[in-house]
């Protein structure tokens, strides 16, 4: 409860933010994605998707999110669970999270150390997107590659050409990493 | 003069040898001043010698008992004492060696002058009259003896005198001069006056370092016997050696026991002082003393005469009386004698004061005023003192009520039996108090007729030597003062106590406290202390009465330093007494006529001036009253009349500010009262505010406060809207108090916390906020009703000026509202009217919300830091904070909202506060309009933005819902055109139906409750969407069935039920509808049981419970006897049985034409009807466990597999937006819960997710 830092004499920040009054509103970027953010994890929790999850990290910081998607049935992903990192910039919602696998994982659009290729995650981006919708996203890309741009040539090879060796990289690669 | 007598004795001094011993002594006594010549010098070194041996020798054996007995005897001789006491604690033990020398030494030096000649004789002799009384363990040491060159009996005697005439005159090292000490060698040869004086310096000393008997005259004479027996025969000096030096030494022996056993032990005092002193007499002295005899003759019997005319009466057997008749009788006896009998005592005095000059030969004589002082004291302590304590003594029984009396002496109103006691000891105090100063003034007059004596023989010699007219008065002043002294300090503590008792009494009247007859015939209440008038003739009885007792205690000497502290005692008991007894709890002002003398005092200068009637009120009754008096009785008792004045007037500006500061301890302590009688009690916080001026006050009065809160006020006795009652108050007082708020952000913290914890703080903030003009005006009347019965008692207040009655009595009727319910608690009893009175909302916030005075702060935050016109600006107090930020206003609204949390909190509140009269009432919206636009300003547009669109939708869905009726008016119209019955038939289908729209994202928590409406409404409903959908295209409704209001009319077979419920419960009797295929009225009434209902209706079983209770409440249902869950229409009140036309509600406004038609005016939501609900409460609370279990899910799942309690809590704290409620305690539980379900399990303290 913030009371104390209400009364009179108190801290100096409450001070300037009284003084700041409606100009405080809107003026903290980090502010407002907090807030978002909180908002996002919320509806999150209200109405999960199923296959993915995600959280604030424990470092107790609302711009870093950890994520969990299930591979869907149906692709070389079925039965595994990846997880994720999300940085979000102050900014957001007006410019997207840096989204990596942090399990290794062996995808056409994924590169070695987690970078994912994904538009909606570069250029495509819009305030609309939510942490939810790229969760989705990035499931729906698991069991649909864009083999147009690969990050991992050889994998959009394989997905073509021989699912089978396709499906024994991917269990070769995946690895359940210990929690940090 | 002393030149002269050292040349002669300059024939015994030139052994050189010893001269150059003594030489390395001087030394040792650093006389450096020593101006002689030739042998002479020799001489006065070796008297130096002697001094400073002898003063060296008594260090070691006698110098303690000298210090502990010299205490007690005269100033001179504390001073010796004192200076004894130096010498033997500097150097105990270093002195030891080099004393003993320095004895050896002198001892060879006094062999070879005395046995040279006879010059010395006279010196010998006068050191031989000293010798009997002393005792000189060091005399016999055998070291002593094997140095004397001389080895004749005869020279150590005369050794042993001589050295003991040294010792006597310790004094003279004292003075610092080599002249007296060579004075003091020849002695016989001084004049006259300054021998006795020396005498009496040298008897004193004497009597310093040896002890001797205080009560007899001089030691070595007889007349000790002789004086306080005076009709015995005369005794000469030798014949009553023998038996006289055995019976005064064997009391003195046993009395100073203790004293002389410190001397050398094992051997007996008595045998060592009688056996030399008389042989050495018997063998030396007779060839000398042949003339000495007869001038000693001549001095005892001088000695005796005088001492027999001014000895004091041996017995004292009369109690008050005794001193008067014995000094009658001193006076008849003297003339009885005439004037030849004074002829005598003159004659005698002369002979007896100038003995040294007229009886040169007498060896003993003694000072006659020393011994008059010795009798004086003698007789004090064996006469006067038993007397005084048998005075007091009967009181002493009575102490402890006496005590217990005093200390319930400010409680007023203590009944008539306390007052009656009160009065009894008051009277015997006087009583005691006035028996002593008789005793007393009788004593002190037969001292002073013997000193008066003495003195007159002073006035008579005077002409002879002038000198001893300046001593006489000297010796005056001495005795009177050593007799003040005695006296005072033997007084008894019962004495004092009766002494204080007195005082108070008498002061008390004087400074306007009232008597107990004042007290009896009041009866119920207590009058108050006050000033007391100018032409009060009891007061100035009192003042009268005080004054002569002071002054007579002053002559007898009881008014020293203990009634000085009695007097400061009293007074300062008078001053909180008065103090607390005259404001505690009058805060009004009392009538300003009454001060105009005090306005006319320097009080008015002072810091406090202009203030509030009471401290006013208080200075001029310290100015004039309590400072009057104690400049009157200090006056009286103070020793130097032309001094400075007793009290000037710095102090009774001290004295002022000594009282206001009770007054601020008494209003401190009175705060939390003043709080809740606030405004009445402004007059009070003038008190405080011209009190509370140090940092200190300030702290006390802080503390103080918070902790009558927390005794008072932050319990869970107290309701939220007590306590926001009370907090209103503390803002108001405090900042009236205190305009830079400091103080109240001192006290805020603690009620702030406590009003955390009630959850229902902010609601009721916000609904007292928006109460309606309505219930501010009922709280208008409420207060002037309240404040009416006040305005008796303030018309017949007692001095006290006082506006307000005691606060016991007056506090319950000042405030009915918070007030009442303090008094309850206090009390245990409240009057009931109050209760009615008590307002279930806040509506001093609605006053204050619309006070401009509380919006100032707005218009000054522009230029806060700049206002330069603020011609009252102070600078902010000392213990404000360092950030701390100087408010405009009193801004009570603000202050609480803040002190509720943050501004989210609040908004979140208050919208869903106006959510929930939004949609209850029809009417228009005016108070909530104009609190939105406050608020506003306050919080600005952004934060209230959803009020803002909730209040919009509903304004719009008044225009919406005029157009979708008109559109199927014309709807209608158009049907009229077919046959009549058709229209009729609609007509009477018709029920009026109107919604409210809102929008979805801009109200809160609006939770949709699945249940199947009557069909008419749902028909309505669909109607009612076809006309929106047709009016703004492309939106669509979604109904929240739960909310709403509907108006049920129920046509029951002996009366009809208008009820106004919500649609839950109008749908539920709805269900009840006798369906049209029953036919006429003769069928049983309808029943149905729960699950029925249930089936039928598709809705939550608690609501079906819920509503059913609603309408068994209105009478309109029952319960079937028998069964539990069956219910059954009551169709006639007295005939149960009787069969019914069904209850079905029907439009208000519509026909009533008994057509059985449902009707609801079903508006759009209410939040409060659903949440009001039990249930849905607890459905909430799942759902909410429910989201809170996923949070908890997900972290495990993302953040960390498994996670200990205090981080998963605050996990939650951070990404819940709202905030998380829950302590880590019932987080625990929750956890629990899941564990023991199987979905999570404990590893090792921490948690983890079961596995599937």
């Amino acid at each position: 409860m913030s009371f104390i830092e209400d009364s009179q004499n108190s801290a100096p920040d409450s001070v300037q933010t009284s003084k700041l009054g409606a100009a405080r509103k809107g003026a903290e970027p980090g502010q407002n994605a907090a807030k978002r953010l909180q908002t996002e994890l919320m509806q999150l929790m209200t109405s999960p998707a199923p296959g993915v999850s995600a959280f604030p990290s424990a470092d107790g910081n609302l711009l870093s999110w950890r994520a969990t998607i299930e591979g869907p049935e149906d692709t070389p992903y079925s039965g595994l669970s990846f997880k994720l990192s999300f940085e979000f910039p102050s900014n957001y919602p007006y410019a997207p999270p840096t989204v990596l696998f942090r399990t290794p994982i062996y995808h056409p659009n994924v590169d070695f150390s987690g970078r994912i290729c994904l538009d909606i995650l570069k250029d495509k981006w819009t305030a609309a997107y939510n942490t939810q919708t790229v969760l989705l996203s990035l499931q729906s890309l698991l069991g649909e590659p864009n083999n147009a741009s690969p990050l991992n040539g050889e994998a959009a090879e394989l997905w073509d050409k021989d699912p089978a060796l396709f499906k024994t990289k991917v269990m070769d690669r995946h690895k359940d990493i210990e929690d940090d | 003069m002393p030149e002269q007598k050292m040349r002669g004795f300059g024939d015994f001094s030139d052994d050189q040898h010893w001269g150059d011993e003594a030489a390395s002594e001087m030394e040792n006594v650093r006389m450096s001043d020593v101006v002689a010549a030739g042998g002479q010098k020799w001489m006065a070194i070796s008297v130096y010698v002697s001094i400073w041996t002898a003063i060296q020798y008594h260090l070691c054996t006698n110098a303690r008992e000298g210090c502990l007995l010299t205490a007690v005897i005269s100033p001179d001789a504390t001073t010796a004492a004192a200076s004894i006491a130096d010498y033997h604690l500097t150097s105990p033990t270093g002195t030891r060696g080099r004393m003993n020398e320095a004895r050896r030494q002198h001892q060879v030096a006094l062999a070879s002058t005395l046995s040279t000649g006879t010059n010395g004789r006279g010196l010998l002799e006068d050191a031989w009259k000293n010798a009997p009384a002393i005792c000189r363990p060091g005399m016999t040491e055998a070291s002593y003896a094997g140095i004397l060159p001389v080895g004749a009996s005869i020279a150590a005697a005369r050794k042993r005198n001589l050295q003991f005439r040294y010792r006597t005159r310790i004094h003279a090292q004292d003075l610092g001069s080599t002249r007296i000490a060579r004075c003091l060698l020849w002695q016989p040869d001084m004049p006259a006056a300054v021998a006795s004086q020396w005498r009496d310096r040298q008897r004193r000393v004497f009597q310093s370092v040896f002890q001797t008997d205080v009560a007899p005259s001089t030691s070595q004479t007889t007349h000790v016997s002789q004086s306080t027996d005076p009709g015995q025969p005369f005794g000469y000096p030798l014949a009553p050696l023998p038996g006289h030096s055995l019976h005064p030494q064997q009391p003195q022996q046993t009395h100073h026991g203790r004293g002389r056993s410190l001397q050398r032990p094992g051997q007996h005092p008595s045998s060592r002082r009688a056996t030399p002193e008389s042989s050495s007499f018997g063998s030396t002295a007779p060839p000398l003393l042949t003339t000495a005899v007869d001038d000693q003759a001549t001095y005892d019997r001088a000695w005796h005469v005088v001492t027999a005319h001014i000895a004091l009466p041996s017995s004292a057997t009369a109690d008050d009386s005794f001193g008067t008749l014995a000094a009658e009788s001193q006076q008849q006896s003297s003339r009885r004698r005439g004037d030849a009998g004074a002829n005598e005592f003159y004659d005698a005095f002369a002979l007896v004061i100038n003995a040294s000059t007229l009886l040169p030969r007498a060896t003993r004589t003694d000072d006659i005023l020393a011994w008059h002082v010795r009798q004086v004291r003698a007789h004090f302590a064996q006469h006067v003192i038993p007397l005084l304590t048998g005075c007091v003594a009967d009181d002493g029984d009575d102490d402890g009520d006496d005590e217990a009396g005093e200390a319930r002496d400010d409680g007023a109103g203590n009944g008539h039996w306390h007052a009656a006691r009160k009065g009894n000891h008051y009277e015997r105090h006087m009583v005691t108090v006035m028996s002593s100063i008789r005793t007393l003034e009788a004593a002190l007059r037969l001292y002073f007729y013997g000193l008066n004596q003495l003195l007159s023989g002073f006035s008579r010699l005077a002409d002879s030597s002038p000198g001893l007219a300046k001593d006489a008065e000297l010796l005056n002043t001495r005795f009177r003062r050593d007799t003040h002294a005695l006296v005072s300090n033997s007084a008894s503590e019962g004495l004092m106590r009766s002494i204080k008792a007195v005082l108070t009494r008498l002061a008390g009247t004087i400074l306007g406290f009232p008597s107990q007859d004042e007290r009896k015939g009041d009866g119920g209440q207590a009058p108050r202390p006050a000033a007391p008038g100018p032409d009060d003739l009891r007061v100035q009885a009192a003042r009268e009465r005080l004054l002569e007792l002071v002054q007579q205690l002053h002559n007898v000497g009881l008014a020293g330093e203990r009634f000085q502290v009695l007097f400061a005692e009293v007074m300062d008991l008078m001053m909180s007494a008065f103090v607390t007894g005259a404001y505690g709890g009058v805060w009004s002002a009392p009538d300003p006529g009454s001060f105009s003398v005090a306005m006319d005092t320097i009080s008015r200068s002072g810091p406090s001036s202009a203030t509030s009637p009471c401290i006013m009120s208080l200075s001029d009754w310290v100015e004039n009253h309590f400072a009057r008096l104690s400049f009157e009785v200090l006056a009286c008792i103070s020793s130097n009349p032309q001094g400075p004045l007793p009290v000037s007037l710095a102090d009774v500006k001290t004295y002022q500010s000594l009282a206001l500061g009770r007054l601020a301890a008494l209003r401190i302590g009175e705060l939390f009262d003043i709080v809740l009688a606030w405004p009445a009690s402004r007059p009070a916080l003038d008190d405080l505010r011209a009190t509370i001026t140090t940092a200190t006050r300030r702290r006390q009065l802080t503390d103080s406060f918070s902790r009558s809160l927390q005794i008072r006020l932050l319990h869970p006795g107290r309701s939220t809207l007590e306590i926001l009652q009370t907090y209103i108050s503390i803002i108001r007082t405090l900042h009236a108090l205190d305009p830079s708020k400091v103080l109240l952000s001192h006290v805020e913290p603690r009620l702030q916390l406590y009003l955390c914890h009630r959850e229902d703080a902010v609601r009721v903030v916000v609904s007292g906020l928006l109460a309606s003009p309505d219930e501010i005006r009922a709280a208008r009347k409420a207060n002037e009703v309240a404040k009416s019965p006040r305005e008796k008692p303030q018309s017949n207040g007692p001095f006290a000026t006082a506006a307000m009655p005691a606060m016991s009595s007056s506090t319950s009727r000042d405030k009915p509202r918070l007030h009442s319910s303090v008094q309850v608690d206090e009390n245990g009893a409240s009057p009931d009217d109050n209760y009615s009175r008590r307002p279930t909302k806040l509506v001093e916030l609605a006053l204050l919300l619309n006070d401009p005075a509380q919006n100032r702060r707005m218009a000054a935050d522009l230029d806060e830091d700049l206002d330069w016109d603020d011609m009252n600006w102070v600078p902010d107090p000392i213990d404000a904070g360092a950030n701390y930020k100087r408010p405009k206003s009193e801004d009570v609204v603000g202050t609480i909202i803040s002190g509720l949390g943050s501004e989210e909190v609040f908004i979140k509140e208050f919208s869903a506060v106006v959510a929930e009269r939004l949609l209850s009432e029809p009417t228009r919206f005016d108070q909530e309009l104009r609190v939105l636009d406050l608020l506003k300003r306050r919080f600005g547009e952004a934060a209230l933005q959803s009020c803002d669109v909730m209040i919009r939708d509903v304004q719009d869905s008044r225009r919406v819902d005029t157009a979708i009726h008109k559109a199927r008016a014309g709807q209608r119209a158009r049907a009229l055109a077919t046959p009549a019955k058709s229209a009729a038939d609609c007509r009477g289908q018709e029920m009026e139906y109107h919604a409210r729209i809102l929008s979805r994202l801009f109200w809160p928590n609006l939770d949709r409750e699945h249940f199947l409406l009557p069909q008419p409404v749902v028909e309505q409903q669909a109607q009612y969407e076809q006309g929106y959908e047709s009016v703004k295209s492309r939106r669509k409704l979604t109904w929240l069935n739960q909310l709403g209001q509907a108006r049920v009319e129920l046509e029951l077979r002996d009366r009809t039920v208008t009820a106004d419920c919500n649609p839950v419960e109008a749908t539920v009797i709805y269900a009840f509808q006798r369906t049209e295929d029953d036919g006429d009225g003769n069928a049983p009434p309808v029943q149905k049981s729960v699950d029925e209902l249930y089936e039928q209706l598709q809705m939550d079983e608690d609501l079906i419970a819920a509503a059913l209770r609603f309408w068994v409440g209105k009478g309109v249902l029952c319960r079937v006897a028998g069964s539990k869950n069956n219910y059954i229409v009551v169709e006639t009140l007295h005939d149960p049985a009787a069969s019914t036309t069904t209850a079905v509600p029907t439009a208000s406004t519509q026909d009533e034409e008994g057509q059985q038609h449902a009707t609801g005016e079903l508006e759009a939501p209410d939040l409060r009807a659903a949440a009001g609900a039990k249930p849905a409460v607890s459905a909430k609370e799942r759902e909410r466990r429910e989201i809170y279990w996923r949070y908890i899910q997900g972290m495990l799942t993302n953040v960390s597999a498994t996670m200990p309690l205090g981080q998963m809590a605050m996990m939650m704290k951070i990404s819940i937006a709202d905030g998380f409620p829950w302590s880590n305690e019932e987080l625990q539980d929750f956890l629990a819960e899941k564990v023991t379900s199987g979905e999570l399990e404990v590893v090792g303290g921490k948690y983890r997710l079961v596995k599937k």
